[in-house]
């Protein structure tokens, strides 16, 4: 039998599929979700998926349609010219080469549970962009000498005490309409107290910014009340740009070896934002031929890769040793420059960026944290695709990035999947009987064994608890070797002869085969941690630092982690359990802060250059200490927090105190 | 005159203390081997090479990661810093002779360091370019040294597409030259792709490789001695 390797994105999933099954079915062997309404009779239209074209460097693959059934009658019914090219149907489709398949958000059945909901921000409310209303005196004949711009800036000065403003060309073509309309009483929209980027016929009070986080996985936007500073409506969607590859470095290869590469990218990112923007403003305005123009000023981080490809620079160079950006300042663009639907000549601000790789986002997390103005030494880990970490008090504070690598989102992990319904996300493990006990998301209780809890795969968090409890259990060692004479039938080879642990028997599963952790994903997991460990470790050394007296855990999968499992782990050094937190997704509250406070804007651009950036790929000792990083929780290093806490909750285990 | 059973316990204690990673029973395995008048390369091949085969074999079956091979690696160097000084000329009746380093805009090069360790074991001579290495400099000192085998190493997909840039080169100066490249991204459909003879996965398979051609040179050797006492 003929197998051909499909890969469907977003979902990363993979495997080899059999010639002649349908992409429906493909999907479901890998347990990639489609929506399938009319049970594959073709006529809900509901699962229709884009065959991407060409060849893709990093997954070395060659797809396209041909390599799929002819297109049939039924297809042609359901596929509209809106949908863009590639489209088939899924229960349609049969597989007769190797395909690279994306399912579009509308096609999944079970939607991500995206975790970057915003939290409550304390920070004096003094945005960029203000709306001040003006009652102008109408001009008369005795009054001819005025202009109109004029005598917009002449009430400005008198009453509001702004000067030397300066007129947007495109919302000075709207003004002598507004003028005249509201009855010359109207709304100028100013930013910066610089420039004029808006006038309203009449009275209007509430100005809306938006705060975007665009992270390689997932992008999100928070529409704000500038007034009051409450997030009104908060959308997110997976970043278009995953057709093209999962990790930063493909998607900058995908630029290099691609002509229109950057374009490609820079257009997908764009259209995905002003849909993010279509959707959030529903929430204030309906109808309008243009409702994202309610919209006066954006705030957006990113880290480095993403940023470039926003702006249509070349990432080329920040893919390669000595990593240089484009540029490190923040930026003000013109809405319309980019293309971005909100108000055309308002202005997008780019926060600034660290270091080659540590990028806007975590200029976010710096400002949203300041730990530049607190005694206490404490630690950021900021976990997305990437780890950026920063380290530091008042006197001094250093940034790195380490290459963690995937596994923490659950790619290259044997049954790791995004975090979305299905997704083992929370497990313990008894350590004397070694049965385990977990909890999927969309699910509110913790599975009993007797139950069909239909779990499909293990999302990041999920991973490192299993680990941490796996270790706790004896089930692994200190090495993260497989203990293989336990008298359970959980711990078991596979077909190589390799050691894996049954994490969840078929019978429970909606994939309809055991799901286990093996010894490679093990191993994954201690790459990434060493990495994240290392980096920490570095940091402590570069500012002689001997403990920390916090750890701060940033981003959304950060959040989703429990604090015993990742100190369990080793994935930094130790720290007391209860100065271990998580603060949810803190690049996307830095965008929300400069959003609000535009003094936060000039800060981000001092600290940025004052946060010291170190390279530890390159320190002599990086490799003996990522070595010795890659031991649970340390091959060497003593964790008397972690085993004092240990020892209270009753673990046999032992760590060096 | 040492005895043969003398002479396994030595092998065998060098190579446990390889496998153990335990450098202080490997000095003092190696510095015994000197006392008692034993032959320094048979102490390397049987004894040390020996012990990173089965580490080799523990690797690819995942039960030592990287730790374990690094500190196994410090072990066998600890035994072969005292031994080497001893050892006889080899004559393998071939040349072994590599370039080997991470190619630009690249610094990592851990894998890359266990490669080039089993190549010393191995006996031979590598020249390590290091990490970062500009393109052109792997042609400049393959045809400088005129080695028979050029590796190439990247983590970053960024920086592998480099590779197919130097293959083309050493292969324009130089058809014969063997070229191996290996890196996180880089994968067999690429090597053959790119023109390479061949392809190390990970550290994992590298070491296979390097092993392979370890233990090819042992039966040369073998060879070759088998000839020269005909």
């Amino acid at each position: 039998m003929t197998k051909h390797r499909v890969i469907f994105q977003p979902s990363g999933r993979r495997g080899e599929v059999e010639e002649g099954k349908t992409l429906l079915e493909a999907a479901q062997s890998l347990g990639v979700d489609i929506e399938g309404l009319c049970g594959s009779k073709k006529v809900c239209g509901k699962c229709k998926v884009r065959i991407e074209e060409g060849y893709f460097e990093k997954d070395n693959i060659e797809s396209g349609m041909s390599h799929l059934s002819p297109i049939t009658e039924a297809e042609k019914k359901h596929i509209k010219p809106e949908d863009g090219p590639g489209m088939r149907l899924a229960c349609t489709a049969e597989i007769y080469g190797d395909l690279k398949v994306f399912v579009p958000e509308r096609s999944r059945a079970g939607k991500q549970v995206i975790r970057k909901a915003a939290k409550e921000l304390s920070i004096a409310i003094d945005p960029a962009v203000k709306k001040y209303n003006i009652d102008l005196v109408p001009p008369t004949l005795h009054d001819m000498a005025t202009g109109d711009y004029e005598r917009v800036l002449r009430f400005l000065e008198e009453d509001y005490g702004i000067k030397g403003l300066t007129f947007d060309y495109a919302a000075l073509k709207g003004l002598q309409d507004a003028l005249r309309q509201g009855d010359w009483k109207a709304t100028v929209t100013v930013w910066m107290d610089r420039e004029i980027i808006k006038v309203e016929p009449g009275f209007v009070e509430t100005c809306y910014g938006l705060a975007v986080d665009i992270g390689t996985t997932t992008c999100v936007g928070y529409l704000t009340d500038l007034n009051t500073g409450k997030v009104v409506n908060t959308e997110s969607m997976m970043n278009p740009q995953v057709p093209y590859g999962e990790d930063v470095m493909s998607r900058i290869t995908y630029a290099m070896s691609n002509p229109a590469g950057l374009e490609t990218m820079q257009k997908a990112i764009i259209e995905g934002l002003n849909e993010i923007i279509e959707r959030v403003v529903s929430e204030i305005k309906k109808d309008g031929p243009n409702p994202g123009h309610a919209v006066d000023d954006m705030t957006i981080v990113f880290n480095t890769a993403m940023h470039h490809i926003f702006l249509g620079l070349n990432p080329v160079y920040i893919g390669r040793s000595p990593f240089i950006p484009a540029v490190q300042n923040s930026m003000n663009i013109k809405a319309r420059d980019l293309g971005i639907k909100i108000n055309p000549s308002s202005y997008i601000h780019v926060l600034p960026i660290e270091a080659g790789f540590v990028g806007a986002d975590n200029v976010g997390v710096l400002i949203a944290e300041e730990p530049y103005n607190q005694d206490e030494m404490v630690l950021i880990i900021d976990i997305g695709t990437n780890g950026e970490l920063l380290l530091g008090n008042r006197n001094k504070v250093c940034s790195t990035s380490c290459a963690t690598g995937p596994a923490f989102e659950g790619a290259q992990i044997k049954f790791g999947m995004r975090a979305a319904p299905g997704a083992i996300e929370k497990v313990q493990i008894d350590p004397l009987t070694k049965e385990p006990l977990y909890k999927v998301i969309g699910k509110a209780d913790w599975h009993t064994h007797l139950e069909k809890v239909n779990a499909k795969g293990i999302c990041g968090s999920g991973i490192i608890e299993i680990v941490a409890e796996m270790f706790k259990a004896g089930i692994i060692d200190k090495t993260g070797r497989f203990v293989v004479d336990l008298d359970t039938p959980r711990v078991r080879r596979d077909s190589e002869g390799k050691p894996e642990y049954v994490l969840a028997w078929a019978e429970e599963t909606s994939i309809g085969t055991d799901i286990t952790i093996t010894q490679g994903d093990v191993r994954a997991l201690q790459l990434a941690k060493g990495a994240l460990y290392t980096g920490a470790k570095l940091l402590m050394k570069r500012l002689d630092v001997a403990k920390l007296d916090r750890v701060v855990l940033a981003g959304a999968f950060g959040s989703h982690i429990d604090r015993e499992a990742s100190l369990t782990l080793g994935m930094f050094p130790d720290c007391p359990m209860d100065k271990v937190y998580a603060v949810g997704n803190a690049a996307g509250d830095g965008a929300r802060m400069a959003l609000l406070n535009k003094g936060k804007r000039s800060e981000a651009n001092e600290r940025a250059r004052w946060v010291e950036f170190v390279e530890i790929a390159t320190d002599p000792t990086f490799e003996k200490e990522f070595m010795q990083a890659m031991h649970i929780p340390h091959m060497k290093d003593k964790f008397p927090n972690l085993k004092a806490f240990l020892e209270k909750s009753g673990s046999k285990v032992e760590i060096k105190g | 005159m040492v005895t043969e059973d003398k002479k396994k316990e030595l092998l065998e204690r060098l190579k446990n203390a390889v496998i153990q990673y335990d450098e202080d029973t490997a000095k003092e395995a190696a510095k015994e081997v000197l006392d008692v008048g034993m032959n320094a390369n048979d102490a390397i091949f049987n004894g040390l090479v020996s012990g990173m085969e089965e580490v080799g074999r523990l690797f690819e079956a995942q039960e030592y990661f990287v730790p374990e091979l690094l500190m196994c690696a410090d072990a066998l160097y600890a035994g072969l810093d005292i031994l080497k000084p001893h050892v006889q000329q080899l004559d393998l009746g071939v040349k072994g002779s590599v370039v080997i380093g991470t190619v630009e805009g690249d610094v990592h090069d851990i894998g890359k360091n266990i490669v080039k360790m089993m190549f010393d074991v191995a006996g031979f001579t590598v020249y390590d370019l290091g990490r970062d290495v500009p393109l052109d400099k792997f042609v400049e000192e393959q045809l400088k040294t005129d080695s028979d085998l050029v590796c190439l190493s990247a983590m970053m997909t960024t920086t592998m597409v480099g590779m197919k840039k130097v293959i083309d080169d050493l292969r324009a100066k130089n058809p014969n030259v063997k070229i191996m490249i290996g890196g996180a991204p880089v994968s067999q459909d690429i090597a053959e792709k790119w023109g390479a003879d061949g392809y190390a996965k990970d550290a994992n398979n590298a070491l296979k490789d390097a092993i392979n051609m370890i233990s090819s040179l042992k039966k040369l050797k073998e060879e070759a001695e088998a000839r020269k006492s005909r």
